[in-house]
């Protein structure tokens, strides 16, 4: 192991270690470590969601489905645990898939209250059927889930689960998979435009989660040997969400953490403060109370979790040596695969009437106008004109009232984002939207994830594949990064970068989609002069190696300077396009745009 | 599905009358809950703990200091006013100065509701109480004799006092200044701040409101099935959720129509379906599930549920 991997791999020893101390400590029975180990288990599942920023309450409800599920398939229907156990998670896989269908195209809330009702679902559910599931009062002795047939799994056998649990995050972070659940984590709408599908990630994502809960549930049936609904109540939803956001959701290794402390924690106050301070036996609800606390205050002072203090090093992989030959200024930028349309076709990207309303303000309206390939657009105007909103629409993040968008003949309007990104249209956003916490080469690797073919199997089973095309991609981002002049940073996170640098980054991670066109939404925001001159060459050796590009833009020297044609928006509506030189003399937008900038 | 009992009328009236007291019950818990969210964006879900802990304010003046109904009331109230603007001070407005997202204010309300209950749990121990008969006549008004029509004081007394806040609250939120400053901050918090408006000040006023709201929610429970206990809170919490997801989150009125809508169809569900009483807990979460379904953004919708 080189020395990069053992940075990364560091947090995590430290976290086990941690994990196996407090074991050592506090575990004085086989029930307090599988108690430890199946909570672990339940915080994975937690982050799993987490991760790509979803807030799930579900995790109870499958670990009660998973429990009841196994328990009944193995005491009642006389399966070896073998068989009951993959049951028991397919059950939990199918449910998470209906109740996540409806779901997860809708915005973030959504999911926690959906998933916070079926929770209780579940449990009603138990309680109404008495003759399968040994009703209110639960499975016990009584209802026909003896506990001598109840008791099949051993501590090992939930060990070498978690450990393998851990194994699959732990691969699965630097992978194309983790990198768009990180991407999503911390910013969706950049994510979609870089061709993440989000809702495919998050169905990818809480069905993970459900099977993870489901397992954990299955082990608990069996470890504890008696089942009650009441150990999958709401409050059992909260622990596990506790678990995952005290110790931090952006790395796998957090919520461990997380778990490891909240279910000690109470162990050691019972095992050596409560036989000698009789206030705290007798304070049953402490551990909920220090679980409520816990949550209120690293959400407010430290929303990372605890394992921000490992932060330094991220699950980013470092970049790889640049191959020889490959870096410095002049190196090509890979143009976008030059197929010129077909003779006798129209333009590149044409929209026709395009409008859109906001409460009643016409942001856009009718607004009509032709892209050629090759071509470098100016879209100026005032602030509100309906810029960034004609950006919204071509790049598919919101969809036009009216209106066509006709991409190389094909109409797209209300296409979404992700779709858009891969036919070719690449887009940067007005005020930077870099992934933060990843370095700038991973940046820039997100932008190929379209073009990264390996998935969870050839992740998880480290086929060649796998390390061939990240190989290639970090490659390519780093041939990328190298034209931008960032080679030095490629291996910073990319949220401690100036503003100009990050400005570059965003366009490095857009020409990464291989696109043929390229929304710049004001790219020399936040530059200076030096830095603006600069930008104004790029873009036209962008345009010599045939990429369309649209820059809105209000510093008018670049906007003068490149653009072979300039489109003038006013209160949504298209009132002047021409040369530089036409527009820079057009009366109207003199007065309504020009005349109003002062200098 | 008995048959017979859909052609009696007197039956069929009882159901629409509990059905209506029950969701006027939901429409005042809502409306706060509501409130909240469409004003700041936060998914309050210490709002039943709030609720909770009003009930219990309202049961120690009335069955411990055996003060009337009103002084119940006033206090239960003014309880739900105080834990919500501690809520606020202590829980959101935090994480609003770090423009943390609105699944972090869920998160630190989920763990604030977490301390709330388990207090509670501590302090009044998990038994049952009750509000003494004195608060209100229990017995309930005949029309039309012996097997008519049973009316008690405490439905009138609910659907009146929904009616009454609901009106009184759509009167501040449109006609006074306050409701003003209320609605500007819910179209652009950060526009309200640049243009003036006092909105830390503002956003107080509204968790008053909202805990204000809670505490007549707490009170006018404890009235109807007389079951004040820790556990309280998640009966409602789940109705609560569905009711504004029907309504449309964030819409006052939505909530109004969503708590009658719930309360009618979990009664009739009850009354008609066998084992209707068994089912009665997961007509809330299936009136989500099919809203969320078929109409994401609820019956008067206002702020968009899918994304971009």
């Amino acid at each position: 192991m080189n020395r990069a991997g053992l940075r990364r791999f560091l947090p995590g020893a430290i976290t086990l270690l941690i994990l196996a101390a407090d074991a050592f400590i506090s575990v004085r029975n086989h029930a307090d470590l599988d108690r430890l180990l199946i909570n672990g288990i339940l915080a994975l599942s937690a982050f799993a969601t987490l991760h790509a920023r979803m807030l799930s309450l579900a995790n109870a409800g499958f670990m009660a489905i998973g429990a009841y599920a196994s328990a009944i398939l193995s005491v009642k229907a006389g399966l070896p645990v073998t068989l009951s156990f993959p049951a028991a998670l397919a059950i939990c896989g199918i449910v998470a898939v209906l109740i996540g269908l409806p779901v997860l195209r809708l915005t973030d809330v959504y999911l926690a209250i959906c998933t916070l009702g079926f929770g209780e679902v579940v449990r009603i559910l138990i309680v109404l059927l008495p003759g399968l599931t040994g009703g209110p009062t639960g499975a016990n002795l009584s209802t026909g889930f003896p506990y001598e047939a109840m008791r099949r799994v051993d501590t090992g056998m939930i060990a070498v689960f978690l450990a393998m649990l851990v194994y699959l995050f732990w691969t699965m972070a630097p992978s194309k998979t983790g990198r768009a659940f990180r991407a999503i984590r911390e910013r969706p709408q950049a994510a979609s435009t870089m061709g993440i599908d989000i809702v495919a990630y998050r169905s990818l994502a809480f069905v993970m989660s459900a099977l993870i809960a489901g397992a954990a549930g299955a082990f608990y049936a069996h470890s504890v040997g008696s089942l009650d609904n009441g150990d999958f109540r709401f409050t059992r939803a909260v622990d596990i969400l506790g678990y995952a956001v005290l110790g931090g959701s952006g790395q796998w290794f957090g919520p461990l953490l997380g778990a490891g402390l909240l279910t000690a924690l109470p162990i050691l106050l019972r095992d050596s403060l409560g036989a000698s301070i009789g206030f705290l036996r007798s304070f049953a609800q402490l551990p909920n109370i220090l679980t409520g606390l816990g949550l209120v205050l690293v959400i407010v002072f430290l929303p990372g979790g605890l394992a921000h203090v490992f932060r330094a090093q991220v699950t980013a992989r470092r970049p790889h040596a640049l191959p020889p030959g490959r870096t410095g200024e002049g190196h090509a930028v890979p143009g976008p695969g030059v197929a010129r349309p077909a003779p006798g076709t129209s333009a590149l990207l044409s929209v026709k009437g395009l409008g859109r309303v906001f409460g009643g303000v016409e942001a856009l309206s009718g607004v009509s106008l032709e892209f050629d390939e090759g071509g470098v657009y100016g879209l100026i105007g005032p602030n509100g004109a309906g810029k960034t909103t004609f950006i919204n629409l071509v790049s598919g993040l919101s969809a036009p009232d009216s209106g066509t968008i006709t991409w190389r003949g094909r109409e797209i309007q209300g296409h979404r984002a992700h779709e858009i990104a891969r036919a070719g249209i690449a887009r940067t956003f007005q005020g930077v939207r870099l992934f933060d916490e990843m370095s700038v080469l991973e940046n820039v690797v997100v932008g190929h994830h379209s073009r990264v073919h390996t998935n969870l199997a050839s992740t998880w089973l480290r086929l060649p594949r796998e390390t061939r095309e990240e190989k290639a991609a970090m490659n390519e981002a780093a041939v990328l990064l190298a034209r931008l002049g960032l080679s030095d940073l490629a291996g910073r996170p990319a949220g401690a970068l100036s503003y100009g640098d990050q400005r570059r980054v965003e366009i490095a991670r857009a020409l990464a989609l291989d696109p043929r066109l390229l929304l710049l939404d004001e790219p020399a925001a936040g530059m200076n002069d030096a830095e603006t001159a600069s930008l104004g060459s790029f873009l036209l050796e962008l345009k010599r190696r045939g990429y369309t590009l649209i820059v809105v833009e209000h510093h008018m020297d670049l906007i003068m300077g490149v653009c072979d044609r300039i489109d003038v928006l006013n209160f949504g509506r298209l009132i002047a396009q021409g040369t530089p030189a036409e527009i820079a003399g057009n009366e109207q937008v003199l007065e309504a745009y020009l005349g109003r900038e002062e200098g | 599905m008995d048959l017979t009992l859909l052609a009696d009328p007197v039956f069929l009236a009882q159901n629409i009358v509990d059905g209506a007291a029950r969701g006027a019950l939901y429409a005042v818990y809502a409306m706060g809950f509501t409130l909240i969210f469409g004003v700041l964006d936060i998914i309050n879900l210490a709002h039943a703990a709030t609720f909770t802990w009003c009930a219990f304010a309202g049961w120690l003046v009335m069955a411990q200091l055996h003060l009337p109904l009103p002084a119940g009331l006033i206090v239960s109230m003014a309880a739900g006013a105080g834990i919500a603007v501690l809520l606020e001070l202590l829980a959101f407005r935090p994480l609003r100065r770090t423009g943390s997202d609105r699944l972090s204010s869920m998160i630190s309300s989920i763990g604030a509701s977490l301390i709330m209950v388990s207090i509670a749990e501590a302090v009044f121990g998990v038994e049952t109480r009750r509000f003494p008969d004195s608060a209100l006549d229990p017995r309930p008004f005949l029309l039309g004799g012996a097997g008519g029509l049973r009316v008690s004081r405490a439905q009138i007394l609910i659907v009146a006092a929904a009616a009454v806040l609901a009106l009184a609250l759509g009167f501040f939120i449109r006609r006074t200044r306050m409701g003003k400053a209320i609605r500007a901050i819910a179209a652009n918090l950060r526009a309200s701040r640049l243009l003036g408006i006092d909105v830390d000040g503002v956003v107080v006023i509204t968790f008053v409101i909202a805990g204000a709201l809670a505490g007549a929610a707490g009170i006018l429970v404890g009235l109807l099935s007389n079951n004040i206990a820790p556990g309280m809170g998640a009966q409602i919490e789940l109705r609560g959720l569905a009711v504004v997801i029907l309504g449309g989150m964030g819409n006052i009125e939505g909530a109004v129509l969503g708590g009658l809508i719930l309360g009618l169809v979990e009664t009739f569900a009850i009354a008609y379906l066998p084992g209707g009483s068994d089912i009665k807990d997961a007509v809330a979460f299936l009136i989500l599930f099919l809203i969320l379904l078929v109409r994401p953004n609820g019956l008067l919708g206002r702020k968009s549920a899918v994304d971009a």
